[in-house]
């Protein structure tokens, strides 16, 4: 997997690069044309769309900030992304290990109900969760929207979840439970540990999909000190368009995260959405 | 997508050791275990996805503002199945079919470059990714910065002596920009799930090939291609479906579905009737029709594909 094809001629080479050098600077330039005019002032980018900042900027950032609450907007983001995150894998882990590794009654039922239930597009759900949620009381609230991101993305991590622990050597977990480990102990310091990279697996995909998500948090969360970004983006980016630098910076605060998550993890971005294939 | 058969209770039980009643009442025991660890995930997909399913349809036979509801029957479809609107919304819906062969096309070309393992392959896979982590909010927002009036696009057909477009004034521009960004945010994902169909095939069959002087070209077509059709159907299949669940994001920051209704689709028009008009029981009807439509078309498209196999 890791030295080039032996069947591909060394003339060859060269047209294939470039070919996927063009391929890379369709997707790299528009990403970076943005990033640059995020640290233009408005005045210079209109002078001359192309080219680099005449003087660099920091002015859009502020305006976001100071503006129009794009700091509260990210600090809302990453409580309900991170309290999401953390109740979601915790509810996922200790189903995921159960259906995998113990006798659970009607197993098979429960799998199916996961798998069928993951092809449910979130239309059909948007319309009776805003009519359940506003019955609780939780239209406009941090938690009821947690609580359906938790909910939603449950189907795919059990089911993944259930797979990574059906890998985790048997006779490992029967030899602490013979030595006396229970439930909780086999789980967290046998199972949990061996199953380490499907979990960060499925821990770096959730995330992606709850950072990104844009239905369920413009509709759930009406009022504004309670925008999360990606719709606090979508907002500005429909009402000031033709302050482009402006929506550049809030583009690159949006995107930074799920960004700095490829570069750094990109093993496990890679392997995750592979396995999300069909979701 | 096969779940690991749940633990056999003989193969439990044999190990556990001890005599015949104390192995089952810790077998009981395990059994009341593992449901308790299975409860607080299946409450929460019950109540919030399972429940909100029936309650869907519910909503879809009344006449409701959300607080008193009306039965009517099946008053919201045959009422949204007789609206020119929809009839339009649905044309506009196949309209953006269009980018489902191009971002095949794109995603084949891009894997069969990758497969070659040329230096810097890991690299320029990781860069085809980029489009995949981000919101389709942000995606639809970059396109629309660059196709503005004042943007970059303009600038370059003005500097080549063109009239500056608007792009989103018009239905046919609006959605060729669309069509783009959907082309722009597919492709490199789609390109690593045919490498992985790619690389599951036997290299010697490409040696073997190469050997008999078959050249890179003739190894596309009578080796590449047939080996990995299962996969590009099954892709093209998931393209289908996402262009009739997943433009939302895209149509919501690019058009709002205008100009008019000339960018509307399916999954924005259930939005935009539930939420903008609040018409819950049509919005629902939709929904549910557009669900049973994906599942119907799902099935179909799989069994044609297997009759094509035979």
């Amino acid at each position: 997997m890791s030295g080039t094809s032996i069947t591909l001629a060394r003339r060859a080479r060269l047209p294939i690069f470039l070919g996927l050098a063009l391929i890379a600077v369709s997707i790299a330039y528009p990403v970076l044309y943005l990033a640059f005019a995020a640290f233009r002032t408005k005045a210079d980018y209109l002078a001359n769309p192309f080219g680099l900042p005449s003087e660099w900027t920091f002015q859009n950032f502020i305006v976001l900030w100071n503006n129009y609450d794009m700091g509260r907007a990210l600090l809302n983001s990453v409580i309900v992304v991170s309290a999401g995150l953390v109740l979601q894998m915790m509810v996922a882990i200790v189903a995921g290990y159960a259906l995998a590794r113990l006798p659970v009654p009607g197993a098979r039922t429960i799998n199916a109900t996961f798998v069928s239930v993951m092809l449910v597009p979130s239309q059909v759900l948007i319309i009776p969760i805003y009519l359940l949620l506003s019955r609780l009381g939780l239209v406009g609230s941090l938690p009821g929207l947690i609580l359906v991101y938790v909910a939603t993305g449950l189907p795919f991590a059990v089911f993944f979840l259930t797979a990574a622990f059906g890998g985790v050597d048997r006779a490992i977990l029967e030899a602490a439970r013979v030595d006396g480990a229970g439930f909780w102990r086999s789980l967290f310091s046998v199972a949990t540990p061996m199953a380490a990279p499907g979990i960060a697996t499925l821990g770096v995909l959730q995330f992606l999909g709850m950072w990104n998500e844009l239905l369920f948090a413009y509709i759930l969360l009406p009022n504004d000190q309670l925008r999360l970004l990606t719709p606090a983006l979508a907002q500005i980016g429909g009402r000031f368009t033709s302050d482009q630098p402006l929506v550049s910076a809030g583009l690159i605060v949006t995107a930074l995260f799920p960004m700095l998550l490829l570069a750094f993890a990109s093993k496990y971005v890679m392997s995750g959405l592979a396995a999300s294939f069909g979701r | 997508m096969t779940a690991p058969a749940p633990t056999s209770p003989a193969i439990a039980s044999a190990v556990a050791g001890g005599g015949p009643r104390r192995r089952v009442s810790w077998q009981r025991r395990e059994r009341w275990i593992g449901l308790a660890a299975v409860t607080p995930a299946l409450l929460l997909v019950l109540g919030f996805m399972i429940y909100p399913v029936g309650y869907a349809l519910y909503i879809s036979f009344h006449k409701t503002n959300g607080v008193t509801f009306e039965y009517i029957g099946f008053g919201n479809y045959t009422k949204l199945l007789a609206d020119p609107l929809l009839h339009k919304v649905f044309g506009t819906n196949l309209l953006f079919l269009i980018a489902v062969p191009v971002v095949i096309f794109a995603a084949i070309v891009c894997s069969v470059l990758l497969y070659e393992r040329v230096r810097g392959w890991k690299f320029f896979r990781v860069l085809f990714f980029v489009p995949n982590v981000l919101s389709t909010a942000v995606i639809g927002l970059m396109f629309k910065t660059l196709f503005s009036y004042n943007g970059p696009v303009n600038a370059v057909i003005q500097a080549f002596g063109g009239e500056p477009v608007d792009f989103f004034a018009g239905a046919g521009t609006a959605i060729f920009v669309i069509v783009l960004a959907l082309v722009w945010s597919g492709f490199g994902y789609q390109s690593l799930i045919l490498l992985s169909a790619l690389s599951s095939i036997n290299p010697e069959i490409f040696e073997a090939a190469a050997l008999d002087g078959a050249g890179w070209w003739r190894r596309l077509w009578s080796v590449t291609l047939p080996n990995i059709k299962r996969v590009i159907v099954l892709v093209s299949i998931l393209n289908v479906l996402y262009t009739f669940t997943s433009l939302f994001g895209f149509i919501f920051v690019m058009t709002a579905g205008g100009p008019g209704y000339d960018t509307t689709t399916l999954d924005y028009l259930i939005y935009s009737l539930a939420f903008s008009s609040s018409r819950l029981g049509e919005g629902s009807a939709l929904a549910v029709m557009v669900f049973l439509f994906i599942g119907a078309l799902t099935l179909i498209q799989l069994r044609f594909f297997r009759s094509a196999e035979d």
